[in-house]
């Protein structure tokens, strides 16, 4: 019975490996391969063809649902990755326990193509680690039927009675305590006890309020108006979700934006770092870097992208791309580092309330 | 959990007092060693892993650095947790009511059918287990939702009903929903021993419906039941998916923390040290549990 | 009262079904959003026949759950078998061990497992994948074995072994004929908690090897497409295929758990239980 087990476990390795080879049609026998580890959605079934017609690199995509996944992955060792894609606090994290390769710039082209707000961001001075890849705002969805043609502008539409049960926040603490903190006018990358801890009170206060948290489905109860605000992250559904209805509408709160953008970078122990390179050079492209904004609704990190964008409403369209002049004094939201422990005493008594 | 298996299953097999032959241990141990390498590489050293972790400390990227601390277990000591704790506990206790009733309820009107009609209803009762959770799930979102049949069916009456979606009663149905057949099958299979004689004895003598069940067939059945209550109310405790989809995940669970502590807060070591006592907490009630059966049986 | 309470099991019958009637009903929507019904349309069955991605999930959750349901199966009659004939020291450790899994939340075991794994060399994949669910599924095979084996009459194999019969032909002979249906519920069962299983999933998957609900999982977030609807249709289908392959008689047998008389019916359905428990986390 052991030995039918190691059989067993044997023929399934066997079955896999048979079974990932015939799923590749393309190049020769010594093609060399490529993992790429990316959040759903967010690489387009057509970039990869281009990239494997053009380089006869045979590339396996995953999708990973939280970036803490995608880092224990990577921090338990030879995951086989090569290139991933964390998010802005994600790359510190990663970086942080060396998970990451330096990337080395002489064998990269075409950063010019990136926009200047991604080129030496604060979460990797240098582009070190990352390339911006695509990026959004977290701000406020609203449908303007619910609220009775009345314009949201600003969080404290969140805090506000009249749409008691109406109101759903991310159910992601980043993204809670952005309203929490621009509500009571400090920066959303605030690492003071006491203003997490004010922010926190003001997050219990709206608990009150909310239908729920909700950071999956709720661009879909905008839109039937099961929800009349709901925070949100831009992009995709949430884009489409604008662009195709003319009641459903995005903004960022006058408070301040928030950046949050997903990058590339080449793993550290990644086994095939040369395709890896020729992936990063190749996302670049502005050719390429539209893909993103023409089939998923994101918007690109890519600014010479733009002449390519197929739809120009997306331009226009604040879910997609924020306005420059709101883009400008938006700040990316950062790791709080060893403040953690005080938005972790805080998001816990938020949701425990 | 394996007790109740076992001593559930003794009332109806009769399990006589034989000997089990010690002198071919050498043979147990080979029969053994499959399941014990499997265990021991794969749930003990894990298990160990997590043990070791929940005294360690953290640095501020997540990553697990060593150490030895008590700091993650004195954390939980904020009233806080012990909320969600009691919050947990609460919904595992009244799913698992709920579920008892219904399942007996429902077993006793399986085992009144024919052998044949009894293995069809069961098998209906196991079948729709056989779809994807999250497409069920998501089903009874679109179903409790706006939009969905029952809001627009209580609309076409006049009758002003808010969306179900997300509420603790679309919580506690989902619950219901994942937990019926843990609850109807243990039951059953107790109440299947039981000699359909008492019944019509005790209906003879003049017994009610109530009295009948109260007096005869409730307590013959309380092997099932306490199975069934501990196999509802101990995995109720870890269940995280339905509270966020259904509930709007506004009320905290147990298991929702320690995957918020796992992720999110990167706080592995108190994630860690919040499962042990987790683990303690199952464990004392299975014990309590197969107590209560011994004491029962004893009795008997 | 027992009328009352006969209508009152059909109402929870209705229940159990009535999320799978809305599965089937709603992958034919035409409208994109689930929330709201715009006539019929077979757009998600084509646009699932094309998701290349999604169906190469599915393989992967197909082989694992084979994989896995057959190793727990093997392993927990063998377990079964030496926790019912004999008694050993080191018994109530080991039962004791084989439930962790079931108490345990799964996020917790499944990092553990992934440290495991990294620490002892083994590449993430479907050898992990398979590892971690036969971990999950053990508990509930071991359990279904035990109370099939249990209600055997113990003299049978002990009278092979007495004829001279090799431990292999007491299996072939005496053992495996009796067990047949509990195994066949044990693989069922421990198939689904597999092919169901999302958190160990997202700790022991490796390169190419995401399994269906996983990929589910992912999608949730950049927005849910009635394709998903009809995958569950699909799926439903090939269960009432399997049903019917399998047959309603043998089913009847291995449901009842019962393997010439009547009078053993705990066994089975007693430990199928466990395993809703588990899957539905």
């Amino acid at each position: 019975m052991k030995r039918q087990a190691l059989v067993a476990v044997a023929a399934a390795t066997a079955l896999v490996l048979t079974g990932c080879a015939s799923g590749s049609d393309t190049g020769s026998k010594d093609s060399t391969e490529l993992n790429v580890y990316a959040w759903a959605g967010e690489v387009p079934d057509s970039m990869v063809k281009m990239f494997e017609e053009e380089t006869g690199i045979k590339v396996t995509v995953d999708t990973f649902d939280s970036n803490e996944t995608m880092i224990s992955k990577l921090a338990a060792g030879g995951s086989g990755y090569d290139v991933v894609e964390p998010s802005q606090y994600a790359v510190q994290l990663a970086v942080g326990q060396n998970l990451l390769a330096e990337i080395d710039y002489d064998k990269i082209e075409g950063m010019d193509n990136l926009m200047d707000k991604f080129r030496d961001p604060s979460f990797d001075p240098g582009n070190k680690y990352s390339i911006p890849w695509v990026w959004g705002t977290t701000g406020l969805m609203y449908n303007s039927t619910c609220t009775g043609g009345e314009e949201i502008t600003s969080w404290s539409s969140m805090f506000d009675e009249k749409y008691k049960g109406k109101i759903y926040m991310l159910d992601n603490m980043l993204a809670a305590y952005i309203a929490g903190l621009q509500i009571n006018g400090f920066s959303a990358n605030s690492l003071d006890e006491a203003e997490v801890a004010k922010a926190t009170e003001s997050l219990i206060e709206q608990k009150k309020l909310l239908a729920g948290y909700n950071s999956t489905n709720y661009d879909e109860l905008v839109v039937s108006g099961d929800a009349c605000i709901a925070e949100a992250w831009g992009g995709s559904s949430v884009a489409e979700a604008v662009a195709t209805h003319d009641d459903v509408h995005y903004v960022l709160p006058k408070e301040g934006g928030t950046l949050w953008v997903d990058n590339f970078a080449i793993v550290a122990d990644a086994p095939h770092t040369d395709a890896a390179y020729k992936w990063m050079n190749f996302m670049l492209r502005p050719e390429v870097a539209a893909i993103a904004t023409n089939e998923d609704y994101m918007s690109t990190a890519n600014v010479a992208a733009n002449d390519l964008i197929t739809d120009k409403t997306m331009l226009d369209n604040p879910a997609v791309f924020a306005p420059e002049d709101q883009l400008e004094k938006s700040e990316f939201i950062v790791d709080p580092g060893e403040a953690m422990r005080f938005y972790q005493d805080g998001w816990t008594r938020v949701k425990a309330s | 959990m394996v007790t109740t298996a076992a001593q559930t299953a003794k009332p109806a097999t009769v399990v006589k007092p034989r000997r089990k032959p010690r002198i071919q241990n050498g043979y147990a141990w080979l029969l053994l060693t499959p399941g014990l390498l499997s265990v021991l590489l794969l749930a003990v050293w894990p298990m160990v892993l997590v043990g070791r972790n929940s005294f360690a400390t953290s640095d501020q990227y997540g990553a697990v650095t060593g150490g030895f601390t008590f700091e993650s277990y004195l954390a939980l000591f904020d009233p806080v947790y012990a909320k969600t704790m009691g919050y947990s506990l609460g919904i595992a206790a009244i799913n698992t009511v709920l579920c008892l009733i219904i399942g007996y309820i429902v077993s006793n009107y399986i085992v009144a059918q024919s052998p044949q009609r009894q293995s069809l209803l069961l098998l209906l009762l196991i079948v729709p287990f056989w779809t994807d959770f999250l497409v069920r799930t998501f089903a009874w979102i679109t179903l409790l939702g706006n939009g969905g049949p029952i809001l627009w069916f209580a609309h076409l009456l006049g009758i002003p009903l808010d969306p179900l979606v997300p509420s603790q009663t679309a919580v506690m149905l989902a619950l219901i929903y994942a937990f019926l057949p843990t609850a109807v099958f243990p039951i059953y299979a107790s109440m299947r021993g039981i000699d359909p004689s008492l019944k019509e004895a005790a209906t003879d003598l003049g017994c009610g419906w109530w009295q009948t069940h109260a007096r005869v067939i409730a307590p013959l059945s309380t092997p099932g039941i306490i199975g069934a209550a501990l196999l509802t109310f101990v995995p109720t405790l870890g269940v995280f998916v339905i509270p966020v989809l259904l509930g709007g995940g506004k009320e905290l669970l147990v298991g929702n923390l320690i995957v918020t502590l796992y992720t999110e807060f990167r706080n592995q070591p108190m994630g860690a040290a919040l499962s042990m006592v987790l683990l303690v907490l199952m464990l004392l009630s299975i014990a309590i549990g197969a107590l209560l059966l011994k004491a029962r049986k004893r009795s008997a | 009262m027992d009328r009352f309470l006969g209508w009152v099991t059909k109402l929870v019958l209705v229940f159990l079904y009535v999320p799978i009637v809305a599965v089937v009903v709603y992958s034919f929507n035409a409208s994109p959003r689930t929330s709201s019904w715009e006539g019929l349309s077979l757009r998600w069955y084509v646009e699932l026949f094309g998701d290349g991605p999604l169906l190469k999930t599915l393989q992967t959750s197909l082989i694992v759950g084979i994989f896995a349901a057959g190793l727990a199966t093997a392993i927990g009659f063998l377990s079964a078998l030496a926790l019912t004939r004999y008694r050993f020291k080191g018994r109530a450790f080991f039962l004791g061990a084989i439930v962790l899994p079931l108490i345990i939340p799964e996020i917790v075991l499944g990092v553990a497992l992934l440290t495991v794994f990294g620490s002892s060399g083994i590449k993430l994949g479907v050898v992990t994948l398979v590892l971690g669910h036969l971990i999950v599924a053990l508990p509930l095979t071991t359990l279904i074995m035990m109370g099939s084996l249990s209600s055997l009459d113990p003299s049978l194999p002990e009278a092979a072994t007495d004829l001279g019969c090799t431990p292999w032909q007491t299996f072939t002979r005496v053992l495996f004929p009796l067990t047949r249906s509990a195994m066949l519920a044990s693989f069922l069962l421990s198939f689904t908690t597999s092919f169901s299983n999302i958190v160990i999933s997202t700790f022991t998957s490796g390169v190419g090897t995401t399994t269906m609900p996983l990929r589910i999982y992912s999608m949730l977030k950049t927005g849910i497409t009635p394709e998903i609807n009809a995958l569950g249709a699909l799926l439903i289908l090939l269960t009432l295929v399997i049903i019917f392959a399998v047959g309603l008689q043998q089913m009847r047998r291995i449901l009842v758990g019962a393997e010439e008389k009547d009078q053993a019916p705990d066994a089975a359905p007693d430990t199928i239980s466990l395993q809703t428990a588990t899957t539905e986390r």
